[in-house]
């Protein structure tokens, strides 16, 4: 503990000022970079959502990049540079800390943060998709829609979304029942979302949205679809056994081909909608009901269109 | 130059076991010594990572090809469940428990923990409940499968309707747990406040004792928020209520209140230690004093306290309304602000040091490295817009298990190697300690960091079987896991042969400054005994010139006699 | 630098754990850390409460007020009376602290009496619905907990006949006293909260 150890120098050099300042604009070129990157790990835009999502991902990408090339930058060259010989024992610089550089980095970030919150706050109003909560009376078999909010914006529904253990069934203003979500482009189209038994999620990548379906609760969802094209619908709530299967689709189409969908769909017959639990299940039973406990799948809701589960999708 | 008392007798007297330190039958049995019960946690512990890395290697078999084709879909619900609750109730919990059995005397001078008997009937209650959890294996119906939060009405449906049932007993450990944590919170809490070494001001405290405490008093508040909600759930469950059943009026999102409530701040529950223990080794490795002490230190409780008022960003999609998301949202942000001041400090710790790259620091820094990451995916996760998007996908999966086991899993390895000399007496082999330390990292980057992009795709966790789009994320990270299953070969082979037969350790191998170094290796039963020095000086004093405690050489050669 | 003469006995016998007693700071972070189980339930029950669609079940038209609230009175003056106890204690005067702790004994035993009398005479049952499960819920913890305050004066009555056992004042008495109060405390709380607010808007 008798080492000498060098007095701190008063200034930085200017070579060592420049070779920060060429760092520090590497980084920002290289973060900058991964940030235009970063828009391609998402899957297709295909909501009025996903734009800001988009953007704030983006620009959150970039920060972080920057913050964390930064960090571990400046770990790298301190280990290099700073290396202890193999026989030297020792100490370094005795710096106890320095205030002002404390109070500077405490403030920094709670600048990033908070600017970065009220950004957030913002886009989260924009988003504009979530509507009221509203318990409805179960034990009385009250219906949902009696205490539901509808979105006086839309200009498509209310849809309700009902969700089950695995399979999920939405029905339209006119009574059309299907297993398949169609859209028509471009319009705001409100859901009624409710679950029959447990918590349930609905979630399109495409969409950016993701909303938990509360049994007991009926809530108002509201979004608008700007990409004709077949995007993948699932539950992203756990909910059970079969529910990695408990997937279906979401089809955007124009206007036209929407309506005469709808028409179409209102002529035809109900039959057994899809339900891709059931078909597990009944292997599970055939094959002697191996496996942990599990709870029946409800039975596959009755529906004018069953979808068409084999296609495949964009996102 | 004062001088002290001391009988030299007292560091060589027996253990509370005859024959302690070479009779390792001590550690099975109900022992009062908070350095035999660390030991005992931390053993305990590294045997369910074990089992706890087990099962994940089964699922990352399930995982590397889409279709559910290992294990039937409800094993793998069983299996994930019970990965996160062995990890988290039975490796990590005990092990932050074992340092800080280990640590806290030793630390701050104390002769043992301030209720000897709880400590030990807190460690005797983790087999117990570790029994009540695997046991569940084996009842009809299987393991709880309704993953770790348990989620009512998926937890309370129970489909085969008997009474003792894998979700019961899910819910019975996790109590007991809860029971065995708050035990241990009591002892360290008061230990700290009532046992410190004279002149061992709260500003002299290292910073490891400052985490240790920031984080119990978390386990004070929050446990038992989590115990009230897991009392209705098994109500729910068992006996017929409707707390959270829609039909009897309840309301399942009252549960996750009271689940997150406690298991948000859970997670500086584990991290903080790890800051402590980072902030120990960083300046040992550095040679340097922890850049901005006291900042580094009330951090901690700065932590603690915004801990408690983030939870709902566990819920942004649950249904909570707008101004929820929007102030929880400010809150979660927040948090970044404490946390950025340490990492900023070890930083600045590392500016102008003379760093030496042995296994713990190469842990260190990786974990350090890692945390950073870990730590910015959960700013992005923080702001509602992005959560709304990756929540319950792949993305949060990849968040946590950054920060879960890439940080805090490297700091738990970086602190048993740091302090294996001083409490076995023996050196661990430096060779092996780096392979693990290389094993580790590349698999733990390939296990996690594709997976975030199979997350920002849509890929929803909790799944056994996924869209075939997400297929090459998952062989990659497969691949990652099985690397980190091999890793753990060196560590084994390394703690096992250098506890038997591993050259002696002195009593201060790192020539570190602390209480704890001034004790003979392995310390005596009683550490200090009634010859408590006095603390004079800050910790972490590299290159001050300035001793840490009165008579500081006497100590020295004291604990080198032994 | 002295060594102790290595003829001498060890002044210390090792192995012992018996150090300073830290028990009244470990009781009251106890304590404040059991109040937050209560918290819970308490922001369950009015979280429940306001949201619930139904909240009595059918045939329930409220909760009978008057007795709980003798019950309530007799629980918070045994506050007062245990207070007495304890300045009996620091006065030394042991017969004295005896008399009101058994009173104080008593009273929390009437109380647990009472709440048995009210719980037989309902008719409704922890599992009618989310009304049901929160009062049984409420009552019968906080009834646990009454039961395990008078098993521990029980206790601490028990010890006191042990010889100068109580000399130089005793935590124990301080701890448990303390904990009455707690629980006496919770019971305000809950009774403004499950018989006080019957209505719900
Ligand atoms: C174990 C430790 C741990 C730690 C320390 C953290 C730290 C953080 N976590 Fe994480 N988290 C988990 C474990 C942890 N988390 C777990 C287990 C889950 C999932 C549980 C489950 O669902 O099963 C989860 C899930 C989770 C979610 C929910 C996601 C969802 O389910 O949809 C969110 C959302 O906000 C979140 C956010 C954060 C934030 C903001 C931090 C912050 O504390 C991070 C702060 C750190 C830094 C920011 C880096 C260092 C700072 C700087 C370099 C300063 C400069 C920085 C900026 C200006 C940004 N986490
Ligand atoms: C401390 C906490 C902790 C730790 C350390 C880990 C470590 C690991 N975890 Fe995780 N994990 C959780 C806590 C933790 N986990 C939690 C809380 C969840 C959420 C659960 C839920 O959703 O409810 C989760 C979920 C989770 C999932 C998501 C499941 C899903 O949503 O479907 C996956 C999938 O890859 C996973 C994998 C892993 C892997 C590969 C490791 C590896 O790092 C493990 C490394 C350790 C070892 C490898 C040990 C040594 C192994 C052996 C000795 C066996 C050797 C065998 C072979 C080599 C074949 N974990
Ligand atoms: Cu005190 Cu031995
Ligand atoms: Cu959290």
């Amino acid at each position: 503990m008798t080492s000498t150890t060098p007095k701190p120098k008063k200034s930085l050099p200017l070579r060592l000022i420049i070779i920060l300042i060429t760092l520090v604009g590497l980084n920002l070129i290289v973060s900058i970079q991964i940030a235009r990157w970063s828009l391609s790990w998402l899957p297709v835009a295909a909501s009025t959502a996903a734009p800001y999502v988009d953007g704030l991902f983006s620009l959150e990408v970039g920060m972080g990049a920057f913050l964390f090339i930064g960090c571990v930058g400046f770990i790298l060259w301190s280990v290099i540079i700073n290396r202890a010989d193999k026989y030297d024992e020792s100490d370094g610089l005795p710096i106890e800390g320095n205030t002002k550089l404390e109070i500077i980095w405490t403030i920094i970030p709670f600048i990033i943060v908070m600017a970065l919150a009220v950004y957030s706050i913002d886009i989260n109003g924009k988003l504009d998709t979530l509507g009221p909560k509203n318990k409805y009376d179960v034990a009385d078999e009250q219906s949902p829609q009696a205490v539901a909010t509808l979105d006086e914006l839309s200009e498509i529904g209310p849809i309700e979304v009902i969700s089950r253990q695995w399979n999920w069934e939405f029905v339209y203003p006119n009574g059309v029942r299907s297993s398949e979500l169609h859209l028509p482009i471009n319009q705001r189209a409100n859901f009624l979302l409710t679950s029959k038994d447990v918590i349930h999620s609905l979630y399109i990548p495409a969409f950016r949205l993701k909303q938990d379906i509360i049994p007991g609760s009926v809530i108002s969802y509201s979004i608008t679809p700007t990409r004709e094209g077949r995007y993948r619908l699932r539950d992203a709530h756990f909910s059970g056994a079969y529910f990695s299967e408990n997937q279906t689709h979401v089809i955007v189409q124009s206007e036209q081909n929407f309506e005469s969908w709808l028409e179409l769909t209102n002529s035809k017959p109900l039959v057994p909608g899809l339900s891709p639990g059931t078909v597990f299940y009944q292997k599970r039973l055939s094959k002697g009901n191996k496996g942990w406990a599990t709870v029946p799948p409800a039975p596959p809701p009755m529906v004018n269109d069953p979808g068409n589960p084999e296609e495949t999708h964009e996102a | 130059m004062t001088t002290t008392k001391y009988d030299p007798r007292i560091l060589k007297t027996q253990h509370p076991v005859p024959g302690a330190p070479d009779n390792w039958k001590r550690f099975f049995t109900f022992n009062t010594d908070a350095k035999v019960i660390g030991i005992q946690y931390m053993g305990l512990a590294l045997i369910f990572l074990l089992v706890g890395g087990l099962l994940a290697m089964v699922m990352r078999g399930e995982l590397i090809t889409p279709p559910a084709d290992l294990v039937d879909p409800s094993v793998y619900n069983g299996l994930y469940t019970m990965h996160g609750t062995v990890m988290l109730f039975l490796f990590l919990f005990p092990v932050l428990n074992g340092f800080n059995n280990l640590l806290i005397p030793t630390m701050i001078g104390a002769p043992d923990m301030a209720f000897p008997k709880i400590n030990a009937a807190a460690f005797w209650l983790v087999p117990v409940f570790a029994i009540v959890l695997l046991a569940s294996f084996f009842v009809p119906g299987g393991p709880a499968s309704s993953g770790w939060w348990s989620y009512p009405p998926v937890s309370i449906q129970n489909p085969l309707g008997h009474f003792i049932n894998g979700q019961f007993l899910w819910i019975l450990a996790v109590a007991l747990s809860g029971v065995s944590s708050i035990m241990g919170a009591i002892n360290f809490v008061t230990t700290i406040i009532r046992m410190r070494a004279p002149g061992m001001s709260y500003f002299r405290m290292p910073v490891f004792i400052w985490t240790a405490w920031a984080a119990q008093t978390l386990q004070l508040i929050g446990l038992p928020a989590l115990t009230g909600g897991a009392i209705m759930l098994l109500f729910d469950l068992s006996f017929g209520t409707s707390f959270f059943r829609p039909e009897g009026g309840g309301d399942p999102v009252l549960y996750q209140h009271f689940f997150w409530f406690y298991s948000h701040p859970a997670v500086y529950v584990m991290v903080l230690p790890v800051f402590g223990i980072f902030s120990e080794l960083i300046t040992v490795y550095s040679r340097k004093p922890l850049f901005g002490y006291k900042f580094v230190a009330l951090a901690s409780f700065i932590i603690t306290f915004l801990g408690l008022i983030v939870w709902v960003h566990h819920m942004f999609y649950s249904g909570t309304p707008q101004w929820m998301r929007n102030l929880f949202m400010v809150t979660t942000m927040l948090i970044a602000v404490p946390t950025g001041v340490k990492v900023f400090a070890w930083l600045g710790t590392l500016w102008g040091g003379k760093i030496r790259l042995s296994t713990p620091m190469l842990f260190v820094l990786g974990g350090l490295v890692n945390f950073i990451f870990g730590g910015i995916t959960g700013v992005m996760l923080g702001t509602a817009p992005i959560d709304i998007h990756v929540g319950n996908t792949y993305f949060v999966v990849a968040h946590f298990h950054y920060i879960i086991f890439n940080t805090i899993g490297f700091g738990i390895f970086a602190g048993i190697y740091h302090w294996f000399p001083k409490f076995t007496g023996r050196m661990y082999y430096e060779g092996l300690g780096k392979v693990h330390f290389v094993l580790t990292f590349i698999g733990a980057t390939l296990n996690w960091l594709p997976l975030h992009w199979a997350g920002l795709l849509g890929m929803p966790r909790r799944v056994a079987s996924y869209d075939p789009e997400f297929a090459i994320w998952n062989v990659i990270a497969s691949i990652g896991a099985f690397m980190l299953g091999v890793a753990s070969i060196p560590f084994i082979l390394n703690i096992v042969s250098s506890w038997a037969r591993g050259p002696k350790a002195p009593a201060n191998p790192w020539n570190a400054i602390g209480l704890e170094w001034l004790l003979p290796s392995p310390p005596p039963a009683e550490n200090f005994e009634d010859d408590v020095p006095t603390v004079i000086n800050e910790p972490y004093g590299y290159g001050l010139g300035k001793p840490l405690v009165e008579d500081q050489e006497f100590y020295v050669r004291r604990s080198m006699e032994a | 630098m002295t060594l102790t003469n290595p003829d001498l006995p060890l002044n210390h016998q090792p192995g012992h754990i018996k150090h300073d007693g830290h028990n009244l700071t470990g009781f009251i972070i106890f304590l404040c850390s059991e109040s937050i189980i209560f918290l819970a339930f308490f922001t369950g029950f009015a979280l429940l409460k306001i949201t619930a669609p139904e909240w009595l079940p059918e045939g329930v038209d409220g909760l009978e007020t008057r007795m709980p609230l003798i019950n309530t009175v007799i629980l918070v003056s045994s506050s007062f009376v245990a207070y007495f106890a304890e300045r009996y204690l620091h006065r030394e005067n042991l017969w004295g602290f005896r008399a009101f702790w058994l009173l104080t004994m008593a009273m929390g035993s009437y109380f647990v009496y009472g709440q048995y009398v009210e719980w037989s005479e309902l008719q409704f049952s922890i599992s009618s619905g989310v009304f049901g499960g929160t009062f049984y819920l409420l009552t019968g913890f906080h009834g646990l907990h009454v039961i395990t305050g008078i098993l521990l004066m029980g206790l601490m009555l028990a010890r006191s006949f042990k010889p100068n056992n109580y000399a130089k004042g005793d935590m124990g008495v301080t701890s448990v006293s303390l904990f009455w109060h707690f629980v006496d405390v919770i019971w305000i709380i809950l009774y403004l909260l499950i018989y006080v607010w019957q209505r719900t808007t």
